[in-house]
């Protein structure tokens, strides 16, 4: 068995196996096929050029795609940034500055306004552990219902 | 042999092993991921790692808008009004691991709430304001809601009034009301019209009656110019009176010798005489 794969996968099957894999990664949810087929691509570069018992390339296969996901996802994701909030409330308002139109001194709650709408209104209702004045400004840390919780800048 | 069965179990292994430690996560839901069974984290849109076999997703949330209708129900108003009302709420999950594990069905809770505090809203209102100030019981909604929900995690966006409408019976009662008054309104017009009729035929009696009064006078102030007149040309002359008194003397006795009844018709002898009887001469 093993002298007859030995003998008959040539460089080619390994090519065309990659192909499969990168191909199979449209129809299958996660990015990880992909990797597979890229390594089965450059295993079959390699065996054009020299000889590898079978149970090495699977070895050698096996680690590169590992190593591709872990380069993947070490070095090269993590600076695709995201292009939107859309969708996501918090992410969407946490961190957004806007300035109080209705003081919490003396009340559990005041108000402030965005310069644009958030989440499709541009007055909310906030909180904060320290008075703030009418004017100031402030920064969303939190959201709790339909209240922001806010921390004066 | 022995060599390539474990080198494909290994490869078979490494496949199944990276596949499930990577978790690609669509824009508009979040993942929330229980190591060994306690909430670890949440994950956002886009590629995430988790640590296979030992990190799980029980929950995939949505963080798009969701849409709760809330069943209608029969609320009755301060006035003792039976209506029937019902809404939709937009609701939006902020923080996903806070409505998976602060509440067991986040929709049913959010509904139940919405259909309560519909309830005592509409309770304090009176059916004629509950049925026109829609935005107000929006607003009320929407601030009585908003304390409730924040321990789970969620937003509620807007709520809206869709029907308010009032029970069947009510509506009946409330047609029959319109009817009544548009026909009292029908009533009062015909009534009003009969006395103005009135009015404008009296009106026309009076205004014949004081024409008639004029010609009377007109013809009486006739008359006596007449006689005036008469009087003036005659003034003290016997002999014309006479002749025109004789001439319709006779006329009177021709007509009266021409009437059927009339046999025997006797003149005076003295016809100059007769007359001066007349004129009580």
């Amino acid at each position: 068995m093993l002298e007859w794969l030995n003998l008959h996968i040539a460089y080619w099957h390994w090519l065309v196996l990659g192909l499969l894999l990168v191909t199979a990664e449209i129809f299958v949810s996660g990015f990880i096929l992909f990797w597979f087929g890229l390594a089965a691509l450059a295993i079959g570069v390699l065996l054009m050029l020299v000889g590898i018992p079978i149970t090495a390339q699977l070895l050698l296969w096996a680690g590169l795609s590992v190593a591709l996901v872990l380069l993947w996802l070490k070095f090269i994701k993590p600076n695709w940034k995201d292009r939107t909030t859309s969708g996501m409330a918090m992410e969407a308002l946490t961190g957004q500055v806007g300035s109080v139109i209705e003081s919490n001194i003396g009340r559990p709650r005041g108000r402030l306004r965005f310069p644009a709408p958030i989440l499709g209104e541009d007055e909310w209702q906030f909180m904060s552990t320290s008075e703030i004045a009418i004017g100031e400004r402030v920064k969303v840390l939190n959201i709790s219902g339909n209240t922001l919780v806010v921390s004066p800048l | 042999m022995e060599g390539l069965s474990v080198v494909v179990a290994l490869v078979i292994l490494v496949i199944i092993t990276i596949g499930m430690g990577v978790r690609i996560v669509p824009q508009g839901s979040k993942h929330i991921v229980q190591r060994l069974g306690k909430y670890h984290s949440t994950l956002n849109p886009g590629m995430n790692i988790i640590i296979p076999y030992v990190d799980q997703v029980p929950y995939k949330v949505t963080t798009k808008d969701i849409v709760l209708d809330i069943p209608s129900q029969e609320v009755i108003t301060e006035d003792n009004a039976t209506i029937i009302a019902n809404a939709v709420a937009y609701i939006n999950i902020v923080s996903p691991e806070k409505a998976v594990y602060g509440v067991e069905d986040y929709e049913i809770a959010i509904q139940n709430l919405v259909q309560t505090a519909l309830r005592s809203i509409i309770g304090e209102m009176s059916l004629d304001s509950a049925l026109s100030s829609r935005d107000l019981i929006k607003a009320k909604l929407k601030e009585a809601i908003s304390d409730d929900i924040s321990d789970w995690g969620i937003n509620l966006k807007t709520v809206e009034i869709q029907d308010i409408n009032p029970s069947a019976t009510m509506q009946k009662a409330m047609e029959e009301q319109a009817a009544a008054e548009r026909q009292r309104r029908a009533t009062v017009t015909r009534a009003e019209g009969e006395k103005q009729a009135a009015i404008l035929e009296a009106d026309g009696r009076l205004e014949a009656s004081k024409r008639d009064a004029q010609a009377q006078i007109v013809l009486a102030d006739a008359s006596r110019e007449a006689i005036e007149r008469v009087t003036r040309a005659i003034s003290d002359q016997e002999l014309p009176v006479m002749y025109l008194l004789g001439e319709r003397y006779i006329g009177a006795l021709e007509n009266l010798s021409a009437s059927d009844n009339a046999k025997n018709i006797i003149f005076p002898a003295d016809l100059p005489h007769a007359i001066k009887g007349l004129l009580n001469r």
